[in-house]
């Protein structure tokens, strides 16, 4: 008989404890934001979809090479000048696990991890065969900021 | 009513929770042979969430395959890589400079945190306690997790660390930062050991529940929070320091019965301790440059290295075998949630039905380090 008014008591008491926490986060500043309206800023270091600075690759194959998943395939050309021309350069986001290891590696900093995350579409080959060399191809992605 | 009784027919029976079950945390099969409600056998089936990483090790180069180790223990990247990295390092006989090290324990301690922060309120969501809890494990993790984003750009698949050292160094301003996670987290750390140590439901549900003896834990050599909860004084950080935990004043908090009410206590005490490193590292923080440019060719000298280190969830083994090529020749992990999931039936014969998700909870084991 007294141990069940005692686990009554106690089971009041740690209810009351309990709301008491709530209680205190009642008051406390909403942590969450409204995404599709409100968007968070990326840090300088989010490493989203891979994008090339044409004009700075170098063609050595450093990325490609080192890439973990094997999402990068390159393929250059030599001209009559002896220097080197893209052939194509193909990305698939499907195999990549966004490791930022071909940003770290290139040299010459042609390679670089965008801060687009909204990626949606309709169609896989938008994602599986994106062409590195085409400049608008992110173009109807957001860009959370300046390219 | 007695003749009732004894004409009444009873047979044992197999349920089957899983693979697809909300507190197997993840995707974990686990036969239940039953008597009623009462547990009469326990049978684990794992292997649906094999990748078969240790495979692919063998055809990756040293660096290639560290995002493959964020995979593994996907609630605690941090110290996966960490363990990766030095088990290679060891092979290839090399040290990393202080701030590197301090570095490595102030992320690997915070990640700590964060995993018991999952582990602990993923637990109570599983007794019952629906939604709440977890939001606020989460919240306070989220902080965790905000600064490592800023640290390396990703939130859960860090790929942080690197042969040598690391990849980034601290960002600027990070003192402040980490200063104030521990200043934040300290009173939430008791706010959630009051809402929950209080709860008469809660310790209804969880003492006395799948008690594991000293014994036993030893002889299905258990580790981490769970070893320690039965009452053996064993953390890798002060029996066999790695990195620079020597010089870092901290306690290892154990239990007395290994219930799983003390599993539970001892993770709560270890996210404390855990502070306290990390504040004794921020003020002690050399300087140096930590980072490293990433290694294309490493090549370490034929020979086999095994590095172990103290995970969230217990001990957390990489074997490294070289034959002197940029790949591995053979790469073991010794997961801490394997030998922790191991133990389950012997806790469960005898109990409740509705006890296995409480032990399981208890137990605080990830799939992805399970199957691998």
């Amino acid at each position: 008989m007294i141990k069940y008014f005692k686990d009554i008591i106690t089971g009041a008491w740690s209810l009351i404890k309990g709301l008491f926490v709530t209680f205190k986060n009642l008051f406390s500043k909403a942590v969450t934001i409204q995404y599709p309206t409100q968007k968070l800023r990326m840090v300088d270091r989010y490493r989203g979809l891979v994008d090339l600075r044409i004009e700075k690759c170098i063609k050595c194959h450093m990325c490609v090479k080192i890439c973990p998943t094997g999402c990068l395939s390159l393929v250059h050309k030599e001209n009559a000048e002896k220097k080197k021309e893209f052939e194509h350069f193909k990305y698939n986001m499907e195999l990549c696990c966004f490791c930022g290891m071909c940003d770290q590696v290139c040299p010459t900093q042609a390679i670089y991890m965008d801060k687009i995350y909204e990626i949606a579409v309709y169609d896989r080959d938008k994602i599986t065969r994106i062409d590195l060399l085409n400049t608008g191809k992110y173009d109807e992605w957001a860009h959370p900021t300046v390219k | 009513m007695e003749t009732a009784k004894e004409n009444l027919q009873t047979e044992e029976f197999w349920v089957n929770m899983g693979p697809q079950h909300p507190s197997t945390h993840g995707v974990l099969y686990v036969e239940l042979k039953l008597s009623g409600e009462t547990v009469v056998d326990c049978i684990i089936n794992i292997g649906y969430l094999h990748r078969g990483i240790e495979k692919i090790a063998e055809n990756r180069t040293y660096t290639q395959f560290m995002p493959f180790t964020d995979r593994l223990d996907y609630v605690a990247s941090m110290t996966n890589n960490l363990g990766y990295v030095l088990a290679v390092e060891k092979s290839m006989k090399t040290e990393v400079n202080d701030r590197a090290k301090y570095i490595r324990v102030i992320i690997a301690e915070l990640q700590r945190v964060a995993s018991h922060l999952v582990g602990i309120t993923t637990f109570v969501q599983d007794l019952g306690a629906f939604a709440t809890p977890l939001f606020y494990g989460f919240r306070e993790r989220e902080k965790i997790i905000e600064f490592f984003d800023e640290l390396c750009g990703n939130r859960l698949t860090y790929n942080y660390m690197r042969i040598g050292g690391v990849q980034f160094d601290l960002p600027k301003g990070t003192d402040e930062k980490i200063k104030y996670i521990v200043k934040y987290m300290r009173p939430k750390i008791d706010d959630l050991e009051s809402l929950f140590s209080s709860n008469a439901i809660f310790t209804a549900r969880t003492k006395g529940i799948g008690v594991l003896s000293k014994e036993k834990a030893i002889n299905y050599s258990v580790t981490g929070p769970n070893l320690r909860a039965s009452g053996v004084k064993w953390d890798l950080r002060k029996d066999e320091p790695y990195l620079c935990y020597d010089k870092f004043n901290f306690d290892i908090p154990t239990g007395a019965n290994g219930d799983s009410w003390d599993r539970y206590k001892v993770r709560i005490e270890e996210m404390r301790q855990s502070l306290r490193i990390v504040e004794q590292a921020i003020g002690g923080l050399p300087e140096g440059d930590p980072t490293v440019k990433i290694g294309r060719i490493i090549k370490p000298e034929p020979g086999e290295a095994y590095m172990r280190t103290e995970a969230p969830r217990g001990e957390l083994g990489f074997y490294v075998v070289s034959d002197g090529s940029t790949y591995p020749y053979r790469l073991k992990i010794r997961s801490p949630s394997f030998s922790n999931l191991a133990v389950l039936p012997e806790l469960v014969k005898g109990m409740k039905v509705a006890d296995v998700v409480c032990v399981l909870g208890s137990l605080d084991i990830v799939m992805g380090d399970i199957d691998r």
